[in-house]
């Protein structure tokens, strides 16, 4: 069936307002000139956006997740392993989920 | 991180791809499930296969497709979902600001071929990476194609599939992305000075999310928690 006019337009655009995001900061960016003060402003930025989706995410879940999240950042500080740590929340939300779910 | 010679030219190498594809396995099967799980909602939203696969093969952005989806009515509200997905998506602003630094001055034509493929994942992958490594863009493109292909085929999986496909959450599945933003988070925070981004950035989103619109938490948090840096650098000058 063929899908009205419209809703690929609508696609359209979200592609291109999509693309301008992802482009959009690097681009800008190439219009300043780089110094230690926009370096500490760069450098601070996946902090706090890590910090932001965690909490957002936490923000809509319950202890669960909660315990999840303590038990991945807690064995990846611990063994120093990206992957481990995350194995370990989601084995850690499984298993709760499986006991109390 | 700050103090680092920034200014370093930056590579693409079919080794960097290679490598960017091999360090994004979990995020690849989160992407699958994902696609799946959007592909079914898209079925039950009332779009026809051809749309849900191009959506997810153009716009290639999860959280603005589902939050689009929720307004995809008949008569189209088409300036609605433009201004949805730019509120879910203005974060990758910040994320490919970030990105100047370490991608500059690499090949024009590669580097906004690589920012198609952003991702928060493969981002926050490749910025980990490049604290020890120096800076590849194939990388990022690799973990970015990572992605892209379970998520495309996982919409055409979910779509086909419906309702008849059983529940991630039960195996935790759904739990991929926060536990990986949790283990990369431990993996970044190296010094007292990186937690002043972090407390100010998840209070300014929550904040947001209470106060404001939910969909412009990423933003405020990532704005108010970067600024942080900014002060946190003229207090050390």
């Amino acid at each position: 069936m063929n899908a009205p006019f419209e809703i690929w337009i609508a696609i359209a655009g979200m592609a291109a307002v999509t693309y301008l995001c992802r482009a959009g900061g690097f681009w800008a960016m190439g219009f300043v000139k780089l110094t230690p003060r926009w370096q500490g402003w760069l450098a601070a930025m996946p902090s706090a956006l890590f910090a932001a989706i965690l909490a957002r995410t936490l923000a809509h879940s319950g202890p669960i997740e909660v315990a999840g999240v303590v038990a991945a950042f807690g064995v990846a500080r611990i063994l120093g392993d990206d992957f481990a740590g995350m194995l370990a929340g989601i084995g850690a939300v499984a298993a709760l989920r499986g006991a109390w779910g | 991180m700050e103090g680092q010679p920034l200014a370093r030219p930056a590579a693409f190498t079919w080794r960097g791809v290679r490598s960017g594809l091999a360090a994004s396995l979990a995020l690849a099967a989160n992407s699958a499930v994902y696609g799946i799980i959007f592909g079914a909602l898209a079925a039950q939203a009332g779009l026809d296969l051809a749309v849900s696969a191009a959506m997810s093969a153009f716009v290639y952005a999860g959280g603005a497709q589902v939050a689009c989806l929720q307004i995809w009515v008949h008569p189209l509200p088409v300036l609605a979902v433009w201004a949805t997905t730019f509120a879910v998506n203005a974060r990758y602003i910040l994320q490919s600001a970030s990105l100047r630094p370490w991608l500059a001055p690499g090949g024009a034509a590669k580097t906004y071929g690589t920012l198609f493929t952003l991702s928060d994942g493969g981002w926050a992958l490749a910025l980990r990476r490049w604290q020890s490594e120096p800076a590849d863009g194939g990388f990022l493109f690799g973990a970015g194609i990572a992605q892209y292909l379970p998520w495309v085929g996982g919409t055409f999986a979910g779509h086909v599939l419906g309702n008849s496909i059983g529940s991630p959450a039960a195996y935790g599945l759904d739990f991929i992305f926060p536990a990986f933003f949790a283990a990369m988070a431990a993996g970044l925070w190296k010094k007292r000075s990186d937690l002043g981004p972090i407390v100010v950035g998840a209070g300014a989103a929550l904040a947001a999310e209470h106060w404001i619109a939910g969909h412009w938490s990423l933003v405020i948090g990532g704005l108010a928690g970067s600024l942080v840096g900014v002060f946190a650098h003229e207090r050390a000058v």
